[in-house]
């Protein structure tokens, strides 16, 4: 609340900043960047009505989706501080009366190019890519079969993608909104024959939907307040009348949260996430770790001004984000299956993500998004290869010791080094993008945030545990391994449950290049994600690319103090670093007595090593010690819940099931029966049954049902012409 | 005028020849036939003048009927109308090409029949004279009741009996209602006259605010059974369950849209005081129909019968933005009866085809078709993701038009417009979107995806089939081809079409939302001041209401 004047004079600021659009169509070509993936996902169409049966679908997508890449680099060095509109073509585009404010309702086809829409493509196109690429010789078992639909998907996923981010209004958002959950639909349900798959999909669709109605009334709202849904003239809007005390400019940010949290997986929405995991695992990768979660996190970073006004709604998503975080945590602790933990520590990350945001740090939040995106992408890539040489097998408690299994030798390195960048070790880049979070946590101006802190470094801990849980679990150890089910790959064939048994001794097989040379590529970017920190810790150079890409756009008001003064030129370094001094003087929060830049570097490190430590004790070193605890609290009536608790995800969906869908499907069936026997047979029928009875006394007229309604039609005329005569006769009195 | 007279002409000869043709000519000439009617009509909107003046083309005014009481045959569109007819001269070619497989019996009849059911259409959507709208209206009955009673499922009978009965007390309604208009017309300046225009005009203005109410709700109550409304929708799904293929396509396609054409078109016009006053009644019955088709929807095993639900609780968003009374709910709303009438055709269409070649439509006996039929299930992936709205096909725009309109359509005279719904409305009927998706997926994923379930019984076509699918993992996906084949390229040719048109609409609406947007708005035009003296008379009423009690009290 003290934080609102504050935050109002930085809106009403506005006026000279970076946002005032302007319109440049010599940038259509940026416009590649949705027609390629939309090309591809056409061209994927025809080779599915050809019965191609090769690996072309894919060399197709990879090209497509390069060529998006490269055009989005291309931006990157044209894109300058103020924002542009492309205006591509037409779509909606009403007008009444004179056509002015509140008279017309537009949402075309635009692109809105600044700053942060191509930092967001840039790791999305960049990543599709190479997750493409893995995905070429990681679904080859399939080429002829599911191959085309797989890639014909991916393609559109990534054009979805590119409308959510470059879109110039919300619509065009919403169109991309939807669009990747159709994407995400159709991968999900890929193995169609399975009908877990097929439920995973429906509930991930569904789920969507609800936050996807709150981010459709949101849109009413903001045209019914601000009379435009395009950023452009949004802006200019917000700034001639920033905060209303109306209700309706109130409810604007919280039905944006809703849509967001249905996106990016959060409480109470995330229920969709862990199941999502049946889709084969480049997409769980792509799709559901590395990108489209991360739409949510987009939304209020480009809606920030919406925001930043209303600081119960920033509250709010901060309180949400800690405890998604927090809850997601203690599950992923109890799981068994690799790919379901990284599903879950996912979610603990958009928790982060959210958090930040919600403590006003849109740079932290961006930075987390996109340094999580690489390890993510390579945690499940390396899933994806283990679980493609054993056979479908995920479970941690029947893989060990992978790092001496030959062919696995490089994927074990690199899951292992994504394990350090998860649990945020310190120097790695997530261990950055995690401390910028938790700073302003710390040092946020709304007091009621500052518990958080304490959570997110609780969720530190948590996260390098069951993050190295998985580590010394599958990678480290003795080598020992049980193939799983699916022998031929990934066949959608549900009769191979006792196959291994023929096979007396399993050969995994280890991958090739078109998945080795992603995975390297991916780990050198997560790596390299760390950069602008080491940029900012050796050269005290406070000029950090991300926060310099996301300061020059709609979110930059969420961008700690001492980059505004970078916001005019490109690293006015030296001015830069003395208002930090300033920033956090002014802040003048201690965390333990310490300023809380260094309180939250040394926490962070310590909650993640004795993370780490205590998974190296109870899953490496002494294995058995686990499996102890788990039974000493099992035995336990009063500690029994939190094991049968974070087993059973805490009976999330269970309860959603119970409380909101059997009441549904009792009162749809109530409704069901009342319309064929009440409305229907009774009342209906009823007088149905006058004419018939009627009828019968001239049965011959009534003989054939036609003859019968002529008949009736005749009566009827003779009917209505003797009621309106009979109108008449009145309306003459 | 000549261009709309043979589209309509067209099929009327057509259904002369096949009459005294020989059967197995039938369905070839019913082709040429409804193409033939597509063309001109085709040909009339290429060179139609008012796309973008939301007037009527050609001028009223046509050659006398029943000279008497100076009823015509005037005929002419705007682009309003001539879109709707579009969609059905669209869909009829259609409808005829599918049932070549489908219909094997008395053919002659068959096709005798849906070439006059098209006449009678197109005729209904052409007529600028409201009796001669009235003889389009109500002729459609005939044909439908033979095509249902004669070509349809087990319980043909009642269904077409049901569907009888109850449109034709609608229309009596209807009929009651635009006698009264005509008579008042004549009982004023002395003169009969039928024109839509010049009734409307009249009667808008002309007739007290109490007449105007009873006058709305008649018509309400006559169209609200064609449209059809929650509570009197209940002939619907088992009359779509029971009709035809083709039946059920055009039902769906166009039938329905006469009620909705008929609110927009005569009721909306000629009461602007009973729109306004009756449009939170009308929002309530759409609202409730929303969800309560919806949830019926999810519980249904029945394919068709839930397409056939799925209609009243589409429809009920439809008409929500109808009764937003704002361009932005009514361009939707009309948008909506297109995009309705693509989609769920479509639908009624593919679930048509499977029919075809299992027999069964329950789902609890037959799913996971993917496997068997791909091209088929790419299809029914397509359209149901156009009827759940998803942008970028076609019933995204007219869904999110409607819902905006009805969620703006508050008493803010801001946007020009006020309305009486708000967001209330749309908050509720937004759970539409989402209850779209549960079972529509739920459709999509029994049905199309899921393990392959076929019925055991069924004996069609199965040459050297054993029985057991799926145990060799390598060549089940393959599918055999054992008579339960793929879609043929008949039938693709059938689809494409109507995916391409949704896909049109759902990237470049442009061209259509600009032609409804004038006719719209001069439809709308007495709304702005009926709904403001609407908006006063409620606290107003309330007050004096008050003020009875009060004197009651110390009487």
């Amino acid at each position: 609340m003290i934080a609102a004047p504050a935050m109002l004079s930085s809106v009403l600021a506005l006026a000279e900043g970076p946002l005032d659009a302007h319109a440049a169509p010599e940038l259509r070509w940026a416009g590649l960047a949705l027609l390629l993936p939309l090309a591809s996902s056409v061209l994927c169409l025809l080779c599915g009505w050809l019965k191609v049966r090769s690996k072309l679908p894919a060399a197709l997508t990879i090209a497509a989706l390069g060529g998006a890449f490269a055009t989005i680099l291309r931006l990157q060095g044209t894109v300058g501080e103020t924002p542009v509109v492309v205006n591509l073509f037409d779509w909606i585009d009403l007008t009444w009366g004179d056509g002015s404010r509140f008279h017309g309702f537009t949402a075309n086809v635009d692109l809105y190019i600044d700053r942060l829409t191509v930092f967001w493509m840039l790791f999305v196109t960049g990543l599709g890519t190479l997750i493409a690429l893995y995905a070429s010789e990681y679904m080859e078992s399939d080429v002829g079969k599911g191959y085309t639909r797989f890639f014909g998907a991916v393609s559109i996923f990534l054009f979805a993608m590119g409308c959510l981010v470059m879109g110039g209004n919300l619509v065009m958002l919403y169109l991309g909104w939807e669009g990747v959950g159709l994407a995400s639909y159709l991968l999900i349900g890929y193995y169609f024959t399975k009908p877990e798959a097929v439920a995973a999909a429906k509930k991930a669709f569904i789920v969507n939907r609800i936050g996807d109605l709150g981010l459709a009334l949101a849109l009413f709202l903001i045209w019914q307040c601000y009379g435009t849904v395009e950023y452009a003239a949004l802006w200019k809007a917000i700034e001639a009348a920033p905060a209303s005390s109306e209700w309706t400019a109130q409810a604007i940010p919280w039905l944006l949260m809703l849509g967001a949290f249905g996106k990016s997986a959060q409480l109470p929405l995330y229920v969709w996430l862990p199941d999502a995991m049946e889709g084969p695992t480049p997409v769980s990768a792509l799709i559901h770790a590395a990108t489209m979660v991360t739409a949510g996190v987009y939304l209020i970073a480009r809606m920030f001004p919406l925001f930043v006004v209303n600081p119960d709604a920033l509250a709010a998503v901060a309180w949400v984000g800690g405890l998604t975080a927090l809850l997601a945590a203690t599950i992923g602790m109890a799981q068994y299956d690799m790919k379901r933990i990284w599903a879950y520590s996912t979610i603990s990350q958009l928790g982060y993500m959210f958090l930040g945001l919600g403590v006003g740090t849109t740079f932290g939040a961006s930075y987390h998004v996109f340094t999580h995106a690489f390890f993510k992408a390579l945690l499940f890539l390396t899933a994806g290869a283990v679980m493609h040489g054993f056979a479908g097998q995920l479970d941690i408690r029947k893989l060990s010791g992978l790092l001496k299994v030959p062919g696995f030798r490089l994927v074990s390195v690199l899951a292992v080094l994504g394990c350090f960048w998860l649990a945020a070790f310190p120097f790695t880049a997530a261990f950055f993008s995690k401390d910028e979070i938790l700073v302003s946590a710390f040092t946020a101006k709304d007091d009621r945030v500052h518990l958080l802190g304490w959570i997110g470094l609780l969720v530190a801990a948590l996260t390098a545990y069951y993050t190295f849980r998985v580590c010394f679990r599958v990678f480290f150890g003795p080598v020992k391994f049980e193939p799983g089910h699916e022998l031929h790959g990934h066949d959608d064939h549900d009769h191979a449950h006792d196959a291994h048994a023929h096979h007396g001794e399993f050969h995994p097989h280890g991958p090739r290049w078109a998945i080795r040379v992603p995975l390297v590529l991916i780990a050198i970017g997560a790596i390299l994600a760390g950069w602008p920190s080491y940029r900012t810790m050796l050269h005290h150079d406070e000029s950090n690319w991300v926060k310099t890409q996301v300061a020059q756009s709609s979110a930059f008001q969420g961008v700690a103090a001492e980059s505004h003064g970078s916001l005019d030129g490109h690293a006015a370094s030296s001015h830069a670093s003395a208002h930090t001094e300033d920033a956090h003087a002014d802040h003048g929060h201690l965390v333990l007595g310490m300023d809380a830049h260094t309180a939250v570097g040394r926490l962070g490190s310590l909650a993640c090593i004795v993370g780490i430590l205590v998974s190296l004790y109870v899953h490496l070193i002494n294995r058995g010690t686990a499996d102890a605890l788990r039974r000493t609290l099992m035995g336990t009536v009063a500690t029994r819940w939190i094991v049968v608790g974070a087993e059973r995800k805490w009976m999330v969906d269970e309860f959603y099931d119970w409380v909101i869908r059997l009441p549904l499907r009792v009162i749809a069936n109530i409704l069901s029966a009342i319309d064929e026997l009440l409305l229907d047979a009774g009342i209906v029928n009823g007088i149905g049954a006058l004419p018939a009875a009627v009828g019968r006394v001239f049965r011959p007229l009534y003989g054939g049902v036609v003859q019968g309604y002529a008949v009736t039609m005749a009566g009827g005329v003779a009917l209505v012409a003797a009621w309106v005569i009979w109108i008449w006769l009145r309306g003459a009195n | 005028m000549n261009l709309i007279w043979a589209s309509i002409l067209i099929p009327v000869a057509t259904a002369a020849v096949i009459a005294v043709a020989n059967a197995r000519a039938a369905r070839g000439l019913a082709a040429v036939g409804s193409l033939a009617s597509l063309g001109a009509l085709a040909a009339f909107a290429w060179q139609f003048p008012a796309w973008s003046t939301g007037g009527v083309s050609p001028e009223p005014g046509g050659c006398a009927w029943i000279a008497s009481i100076n009823a015509t045959l005037g005929i002419g569109f705007d682009s309003v109308s001539l879109l709707l007819a579009l969609l059905e001269a669209l869909l009829i070619p259609i409808c005829v090409i599918g049932s070549w497989s489908a219909i094997t019996d008395r053919q002659r009849e068959y096709y005798g029949w849906f070439m006059l059911l098209h006449a009678s259409i197109l005729l209904a959507f052409a007529a600028r004279d409201v009796l001669l709208f009235y003889v389009g209206y109500e002729f459609t009955l005939v044909p439908l009741l033979f095509i249902i009673a004669i070509w349809g499922g087990p319980e043909r009978r009642q269904a077409a009996h049901k569907l009888f009965l109850y449109t034709f007390l609608g229309s009596l309604f209807f009929l009651g209602s635009i006698l009264f208009v005509g008579w008042q017309h004549h009982a004023s300046t002395g003169l009969w006259s039928w024109d839509m225009g010049t009734l409307s005009s009249f009667a808008s203005t002309r007739l007290p605010a109490n007449t105007q109410y009873w006058l709305f709700a008649a018509l309400l109550a006559g169209f609200a059974v064609k449209v059809p409304l929650f509570p009197v929708h209940t002939w619907l799904p088992l009359a779509h369950n029971q009709a035809p293929t083709a039946g059920s396509v055009i039902l769906a396609g166009t039938l329905l849209k006469l009620g909705t054409y008929g609110i927009f078109r005569l009721a909306l016009p000629m009461a602007p005081e009973g729109g306004a006053a009756l449009a939170v009644f009308a929002a309530v019955l759409c609202t409730v129909a929303v969800i309560y088709a919806a949830l019926i929807c999810w519980v249904q095993t029945d394919a068709k019968k839930l397409v056939a639900y799925s209609s009243v609780s589409h429809l009920g968003i439809c008409m929500l933005g109808l009764f937003a009374l704002n361009p932005i709910g009514a361009q939707g709303s009309v948008l909506y009866m297109i995009n309705h009438g693509l989609s769920t055709g479509a639908l009624f269409l593919l679930i048509g085809m499977a029919y075809e070649r299992y027999h069964v439509k329950d789902m609890d006996q037959i799913g996971g078709l993917a496997k068997r039929m791909p091209v088929w299930a790419f299809f029914m992936v397509f359209f149901t993701m156009s009827s759940i709205g998803l942008p970028g096909l076609n019933g995204f725009v007219g869904e999110y038009l409607c819902l905006f309109g009805t969620y703006i359509a508050t008493g803010d005279a801001s946007t020009k417009y006020p309305g009486l719904l708000g967001p209330g409305f749309a908050l509720v009927a937004g759970t539409g979107l989402i209850l779209g998706a549960m079972y529509m997926l739920l459709l999509v994923g029994r049905y199309v995806f899921g393990p392959l379930r076929e019925p055991k019984a069924d004996s069609h076509g199965k040459h050297g089939h054993d029985g057991s699918h799926g145990h060799d993992a390598h060549g089940a996906d393959h599918g055999d081809h054992d008579g339960h084949g793929d879609l043929t390229g008949r039938e693709v040719g059938l689809l494409v079409p109507l995916a391409l048109v949704c896909l049109f609409i759902g990237i470049y609406p442009k061209p259509i939302l600009q032609a409804i947007g004038p006719v719209v708005e001069r439809t709308l035009a007495p709304y702005p001041a009926a709904v403001e003296r609407a908006l006063m008379s409620k606290p107003q009423a309330t007050e004096a209401v008050q003020a009875q009690a009060k004197e009651d009290d110390r009487g």
